[in-house]
């Protein structure tokens, strides 16, 4: 019994990091509470901080979430991918430069957000007479969500791509005549990140 | 000099297509979460299948499909959307209204497809074993697509209800 160290508190201990979400969402709550039942509850007011953030503020955060978290995406499908292809090369070495083909796969979900970014980077002006303009607002929110949309749609779509070239890498050291089979599942894994190309071009394409 | 912020009082103020876009990022995201997942964690069966029985693996794609679907009903919400969107006359209801209607395709696409990951890698596991459990993984693939449906039908009900009075 004195061979295995337990996290044993005494029975009845909790570690900061277990009592950490229960203590912030009561905190949150305490706060609201606090501000509806002293009358003071029209302060937290959505409407107003959304127009208070200017719309530069919103577009360019768009733009560089856009770019930021489709190339994460594209870094986090390429670093599963690739450990599982080396890994499986060490004793099928064949099958190297045909797996390469899942590490692109990967690549171009990067680049459909480098297009993205530079499309919407397009539609930027500094148009200081007209920024209080419900188009001006329009053009920052526009922006804003289109580049999340994209950026997040292409993180799922890496890490998708990732997942599935890993799995194609393995089975193709086993029988190489899975690979083909395999591949059909990476190229459905890709057209998620197509569909956040396609919804981030409409909703840009009106601003 | 630039004019103040305009204030916030009527019924089509500035910050409504903030939520309408906000419904069609959430179409899109979460039920690209889903259809991924339903993607990678059937493939990993499929792959792991196709070494032993690789001439069942056409059939055995099934999951991976009506995982792509799921990603389809966020297209098309989110297309249906943001085709509504304008930057002036667009009311606070719509607003919330094309949220509603995002959210709800999103969420029950993200739960929908994870069902299909999970059932998919597991039943063609199955079926490399058992050929006769074909139909079986159809069946149970069926239902768990279907409650993709349910949250596509809601969003198109709430998207006709959607209203531009200032």
């Amino acid at each position: 019994m004195g061979a295995y160290s337990t996290r044993d508190n005494g029975g009845g201990g909790y570690s900061l990091s277990s009592l950490l979400p229960y203590v912030a969402i009561s905190g949150l709550g305490f706060v609201g509470l606090y501000m509806l039942l002293t009358g003071s509850g029209e302060q937290f007011a959505v409407g107003e901080f959304i127009l208070s953030v200017s719309p530069h503020m919103w577009s360019l955060l768009g733009i560089s979430l856009c770019v930021g978290l489709s190339v994460g995406g594209a870094a986090w499908g390429i670093f599963i991918t690739g450990a599982s292809l080396v890994g499986a090369g060490v004793h099928a070495p064949r099958i190297v430069t045909k797996n390469l083909i899942s590490i692109i796969f990967c690549e171009v979900v990067a680049i459909y957000g480098l297009i993205m970014a530079i499309v919407f980077t397009s539609k930027l002006n500094n148009d200081n007479d007209t920024i209080t303009s419900s188009e001006a607002y329009y053009k920052g929110f526009a922006l804003f969500w289109a580049g999340l949309t994209t950026g997040l749609c292409n993180l799922v779509c890496g890490v998708t791509v990732g997942i599935s070239g890993s799995s194609a890498a393995l089975a193709d050291a086993q029988d190489s005549q899975l690979f083909v089979k395999v591949l059909v599942i990476e190229i459905f894994g890709s057209i998620i990140g197509l569909f956040g190309l396609i919804v981030g071009l409409l909703v840009s394409g009106k601003v | 000099m630039a004019t103040l912020p305009p204030i916030a009082s009527d019924y089509c103020p500035p910050f409504a297509p903030f939520f309408g876009l906000m419904g069609v990022a959430s179409a899109m995201l979460f039920s690209s979460m889903g259809a991924g997942y339903g993607t990678f964690k059937s493939g990993i069966g499929i792959a792991g299948m196709g070494t032993f029985r690789p001439e069942l693996m056409m059939k055995a794609l099934i999951p991976v499909v009506m995982a792509g679907i799921i990603s389809v009903y966020g297209l098309v919400i989110s297309v249906l959307i943001a085709g509504a969107l304008t930057p002036s006359s667009y009311s606070l209801y719509t607003g919330f209204v094309h949220l509603g209607a995002g959210l709800s395709v999103g969420l029950t696409g993200l739960a929908a497809g994870y069902a299909i990951g999970v059932v998919g890698d597991v039943c063609v596991r199955g079926y490399a074993y058992q050929p006769r459990l074909f139909v079986a993984m159809v069946l149970v693939l069926i239902f768990a697509e279907v409650l993709g449906l349910y949250g596509l039908i809601v969003g198109l009900i709430l998207n006709t209800k959607s209203s531009n009075l200032c």
